[in-house]
């Protein structure tokens, strides 16, 4: 047996203490012991009226909680895809979700008035959800679904959805351009707390429902006709994983914009550390990328003098060098 | 006697417009090794493939302890019957126990935890193939056919009471070809399970199995005990090839032996 519980409550401590530095990051001096301090002193109405501790609680704690979700949830996406479709080189993108959502943010950008927030989101998980389930649709046959075909056609449609893209973008007002650029490249900083609010019960019945499932993403790693021999219905298993890791996807693609990198390397990191049993693997994951993302959008927001970073950006940025030391010491375990 | 396990009558099966079987009959019975021959492209695969559910034949029936297999849910289908084919790769890092422990999962389900019971079967099935010491190693680290044995183990973890298994013994040396069928003696005899090998090991199967269905251009040719079934006649209609068989003085079982520029 490998030692898990200690590695998952080191990572729940990573990550607790990830969170703990991003509130108490910032240009504004105010920590978790502002928080305390006031809370000490005057109870809750101690917190209402300490600037600093509100700092802490109303704008740093949700973003550091965004981050949270947003990287977990990607990570577990990831680690479901690359089970489903047998391939370390799936991400969540990979089928189509975030061409689909970057067409449908584009379009809310250049057809909706620029004031309303939430359309934007809106029109992304559609997207999203429409590219997805427009892959898994094509790719379907009578005997089931096989990998192949929906890496294909994921492919063939995330080229389609691209040019779109561009098109979109070559036909649209100049003024408009950069801020629908600046949302595909991935930022944490808007509207955070409603975006929580938004995000958490999908991020929380996705990788819930992926939990469940993971003795059956344990078989479907064996490829399918042992897994069906194995027991499991395979057919069924990969039809909910798919819409399960493509929804989850699409609603964190659909709050925080294109992040990538988080999704296709943290369940690698993850595996070097438990292995490849998806019930280790899914928590591991979910903290490393909560942990890693709150990390790199701390860089995000503090690096440049002149305003924030693209998480986005950083995340591949900063997370490259970390990951290949950490894969590079376990390269013995391919 | 002993009862049926497993049985397909008249089956048929078709990849397009070209027929792969035509009314194949077989069964296979509690206690008892069977062994399937033929050349390649005979049919083998195909027909193990209908008989564990994964194709359905255009004509004829496979029954499984009395039912056809689409009338099981899949994990009691499982506790029932398992499979050792030609696995694809696999790209992610995994020990042999994991892998071994996944033959598990008809007993546990989705939500079921490991039992001590679980763990015991795993053990088992890994000292029965000689993987113990290997146990730690992850796929990617082992020999094909170290990987061989350990697909073998993995039906054995499964616990059913048909095996079916698709050249099982094609990586692996002599001493672990013996012992792979010693193996399938012993859970027969300890277990009454019945298997079905697929081979192109003519010797080991004469002397191992108990029954020998050779199958060729996707009919059975001939069906019986081994010295029926290896005859030079049966063998060269089968595989073109001209053999002298003979008694083996040793064990008194049919020896094969290809004649040379003949």
């Amino acid at each position: 047996m490998r030692r898990t519980v200690p590695i998952l409550a080191g990572l729940l401590g990573a990550f607790l203490g990830a969170i703990a530095l991003s509130v108490s990051t910032g240009p504004t001096a105010a920590s978790l012991r502002h928080v305390v301090d006031a809370f000490a002193e005057n109870g809750w109405s101690g917190i209402a009226g300490d600037a600093g501790a509100k700092v802490v609680l109303t704008l740093r704690f949700p973003r550091a909680l965004l981050g949270a979700l947003v990287g977990g949830a990607l990570s577990a996406s990831g680690v479901a895809f690359q089970a489903l479709l047998r391939n370390p080189l799936a991400d969540p993108y990979i089928l189509g979700v975030s061409g689909g959502a970057a067409v449908g943010a584009l379009a809310a950008f250049l057809l909706l008035p620029p004031d309303s927030f939430l359309p934007l989101p809106l029109c992304a998980f559609l997207g999203a959800a429409l590219a997805a389930s427009g892959v898994f649709l094509i790719a379907r046959r009578r005997s089931g679904v096989s990998r192949e075909r929906l890496i294909l056609m994921g492919v063939v449609v995330g080229a389609f959805l691209n040019a779109l893209i561009m098109l979109l973008v070559a036909l649209s007002p100049p003024g408009k351009i950069p801020g629908a650029l600046y949302w595909l490249m991935g930022d944490l900083g808007l509207g955070t707390l409603p975006r929580v609010g938004v995000l958490l019960p999908y991020v929380a019945a996705g990788t819930g429902i992926l939990f469940l499932l993971s003795r059956g993403l344990d078989l479907l790693l064996l490829g399918d006709e042992p897994a069906f021999t194995t027991g499991l219905p395979v057919e069924k298993m990969k039809t909910v994983v798919y819409l399960t890791a493509s929804l989850l996807a699409g609603s964190v693609v659909a709050v925080s914009g294109l992040i990538g990198f988080v999704g296709l390397i943290v369940p690698h990191g993850a595996r070097a550390l438990v292995g490849s049993g998806h019930r280790r693997l899914l928590p591991a994951a979910f903290l490393l990328g909560g942990t890693f993302l709150i990390l790199a959008d701390i860089l995000a927001r503090t690096a440049s003098p002149s305003g924030e970073l693209p998480v986005g950006a950083v995340t591949a940025l900063s997370g490259a060098p970390f990951f290949l030391f950490l894969l590079r010491r376990n390269g013995s375990k391919p | 006697m002993s009862a049926s396990l497993l049985s397909a009558r008249g089956i048929s099966f078709r990849y397009g417009g070209r027929e792969v079987l035509s009314e194949v009959d077989l069964s296979v019975r509690e206690g008892e090794l069977a062994v399937l021959l033929g050349p390649n492209g005979a049919g083998k695969s195909t027909l193990l493939k209908l008989l564990s559910g994964l194709l359905h034949p255009q004509s004829g029936e496979v029954f499984l302890q009395g039912r056809p297999p689409a009338s099981y849910g899949r994990r009691e289908m499982a506790r029932l019957l398992s499979v050792v084919g030609q696995d694809p790769p696999i790209d992610f890092p995994m020990t042999v126990e994991e892998f071994v422990g996944l033959g598990r999962f008809p007993h546990h389900g989705f939500f079921g935890g490991w039992t001590p019971e679980d763990r015991a079967q795993t053990e088992r099935s890994l000292e029965m193939t000689a993987l113990s010491a290997l146990k730690r190693r992850g796929l990617g680290e082992i020999s094909s056919g170290e990987r061989q044995r350990a697909m073998v183990a993995r039906a054995i973890c499964q616990g059913a009471k048909v095996m079916l298994l698709d050249e099982p013994t094609a990586f692996l040396d002599l001493y672990h070809r013996v012992a792979f069928y010693e193996v399938v003696e012993r859970l027969k005899e300890g277990c009454g399970i019945g298997a079905l090998v697929a081979s192109h090991d003519l010797s080991l199967c004469a002397e191992y199995g108990e029954r020998i269905v050779l199958l060729s251009g996707g009919k059975v040719m001939a069906s019986g005990r081994p010295e029926e079934v290896l005859t030079p006649e049966n063998i060269r209609r089968a595989y073109g090839v001209t053999v002298a068989c003979d008694r083996n003085p040793a064990t008194g079982s049919v020896r094969v032996t290809p004649l040379k520029g003949q």
